[in-house]
């Protein structure tokens, strides 16, 4: 057997994207990253500049990749979801529901409507508390300092939320196939509602910190344009792509958890401030999404069942008949898709994560032609990627 | 030109509108507290958000194992997905005391070795729910920072392994003496 060839042994044309030859007068590679701060991760970013202008751009990943698709396959489903965890760190609770989905679809299980209920209640609370860290987190890269405290002051109050209700604050491993690993203990849903009712106007504050601000719009709303045909034929979802003003919404075409039930709004870019499709559209689209994750929280909490066990299907052993599956759900960045090929072992034979950042990442060699150095950072702020996905 | 002048006055009007909330929140209560300060030390468990004294609850923190009742099943180390349980048993003999774990169960293994490595553990709390006799549980305990790693392996086993039986030595031919 030969040992795998490392990063340093490979030629130096190899780990760069542009060579040096193809290069024209005044033109220069740039590597941004692995350890660059507004990466978000380890991403290194290959650039070719001629002066401020970046001509070129290529992303380079793999800096954090943790071989989860083979590792899926050695272990047992219940085994893979503290796993699938660690693949979008901050949206836990979506990637674990999504994985918990496709089990459910590959087991023919039906899991009753409390277990929906809660399903959403948690998955809408991610969603918040990973916009909040999205937002926060581009303001920062912009140079705005003060929305990412504020951000983050309501992100932790989720987190204890959750905390409270499975004890980890992060990583979670509470979407199990067939049902969820605890029940809500008393009072949760009321103090949900407390969160919620003084949240709603920390959305309106953001929005005078941050979204009308001059200087944030002069910045962002011209930069990074994703016009509605590219965001198709590079297949973004999520925020990305209704940033471009495209609706489409998994939780409203292909509802699962009972989604049908709740009604609400499905925001899309409108090119407000510059052309559609721009930064600030994607930053808007996901100030807005926060606003009908409160609406769906708060008919969730309503509808709630009061009675149901979480475990009641949750099958003993984990062990589907041979067969194939796909199931999706809306995650805090996009559509998360799980393809799982059961051999009828208690293994899968393969599993593979569709990532929404993947998807979002390779999009931007096209999107970041033409603009400036000093806009990169905002346009890789906009897409919120989370390099954990990428790689996986 | 005009356009100039009104992007200018924007930029001053939105700025100052975010000075003014900064500002009121300025004269609000401190959100920010300090971890372990000296006046109040029962801060760590502070939330805004969740009721005194429930936030830890079910907080999955450092794992720990009751030894006296372990029955040395295996389920644990067989469930966790990073293989950072390892357990070794030997059979108990007839011949001793019988003993229980507090459920009842009786315990015929003798746990020689249980070892979980903290530095491996993700905290899933996947080993605490297969345990027929809940002796392996997550505490809130979470300051447990080390200098050095290999102070996470965490031994709980308190009996020691039977010693092999010595071989029987054989017994050497007795030189014959050469004639
Ligand atoms: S919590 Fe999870 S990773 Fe840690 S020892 Fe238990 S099963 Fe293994
Ligand atoms: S599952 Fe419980 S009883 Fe069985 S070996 Fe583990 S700790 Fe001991």
């Amino acid at each position: 057997m030969s040992t795998p060839r490392q990063y340093k042994d490979l030629e130096p044309d190899e780990a760069y994207a542009f060579k040096l030859e193809d290069l024209e007068e005044d033109e220069m590679i740039l590597n941004m990253g692995p350890q660059h701060p507004s990466t978000h991760g380890v991403l290194r970013i290959e650039l070719k500049t001629d002066g401020e202008i970046v001509k070129d751009a290529q992303p380079h990943i793999g800096y954090l990749h943790r071989n989860f698709e083979k590792h899926a396959e050695n272990i047992d489903y219940q085994g893979i979801i503290p796993f699938t965890d660690r693949l979008d760190y901050v949206g836990s609770m979506g990637n674990s529901l999504s994985f918990a989905f496709a089990g459910e679809k590959l087991m023919g299980i039906e899991v009753n409507e409390r277990v929906q209920s809660i399903r959403v209640l948690t998955a809408e609370l991610q969603r918040i508390a990973s916009h909040l860290l999205a937002l926060g987190t581009y303001g920062l890269d912009i140079g705005a300092f003060t929305p990412f405290l504020h951000a983050f002051r309501e992100r932790e109050k989720v987190l204890d939320l959750f905390e409270w209700l499975c004890g980890a604050r992060l990583l979670y491993n509470f979407n199990w196939i067939g049902g969820v690993s605890h029940d809500l203990p008393d009072q949760w849903t009321d103090r949900v509602k407390v969160f919620l009712d003084q949240f709603e106007p920390v959305i309106d504050e953001l929005h005078n910190l941050l979204s009308y601000n001059k200087i944030f719009t002069k910045r962002t709303a011209s930069i990074g344009i994703i016009p509605p045909e590219l965001a198709i034929g590079y297949a973004l979802t999520g925020p990305n792509l209704r940033g471009s003003g495209i609706k489409w919404d998994t939780r409203k075409e292909d509802p699962y958890c009972g989604y049908e039930k709740y009604a609400f709004d499905v925001p899309v870019g409108q090119g407000r401030f510059g052309p559609i499709g721009s930064c600030w559209d994607r930053y808007y689209v996901r100030v807005e999404e926060m606003r009908q994750s409160v609406r769906i929280l708060r008919q969730a909490i309503e509808k709630l069942p009061p009675e149901g066990d979480v475990h009641e299907t949750v099958p003993k052993r984990v062990k589907p008949k041979p067969g194939e599956v796909y199931a999706r759900t809306e995650a805090p960045r996009g559509e998360l898709g799980f393809y799982i090929v059961s051999d009828g072992g208690l293994i899968p034979m393969r599993v593979k994560a569709r990532s929404p950042c993947f998807v979002a990442m390779s999009i931007f060699r096209e999107i970041a032609k033409g603009e400036m150095i000093a806009d990169m950072v905002a346009i890789i702020g906009s897409l919120d990627i989370v390099v954990g996905e990428i790689d996986r | 030109m005009k356009e100039y002048f009104l992007d200018f006055w924007d930029a001053v009007s939105s700025t100052a509108t975010g000075m003014a909330i900064t500002l009121r929140h300025l004269f609000m209560k401190n959100e920010t507290q300090q971890y372990l300060s000296d006046e109040k030390p029962e801060t760590r468990w502070n939330s805004v958000i969740v009721p005194e004294g429930l936030l830890q609850d079910r907080s999955r923190m450092r794992l720990y194992v009751k030894m006296e009742d372990c029955i040395g099943c295996l389920q644990c180390e067989k469930v966790c997905p990073v293989d950072c349980i390892t357990i070794s048993t030997e059979k108990r003999q007839k011949t001793e005391l019988p003993i229980f774990a507090a459920n009842g169960q009786g315990i015929k293994q003798r746990v020689v070795q249980f070892d979980i490595d903290m530095s491996l553990c993700c905290y899933c709390n996947l080993c605490v729910y297969p345990c027929p006799t809940d002796c392996i549980v997550m505490t809130p305990e979470y300051e447990f920072a080390e200098r050095d790693k290999t102070n996470f392996l965490y031994r709980f086993a308190k009996d020691k392994a039977t010693p092999p039986e010595p071989p029987e030595e054989k017994k050497e031919a007795e030189p014959v003496a050469a004639g």
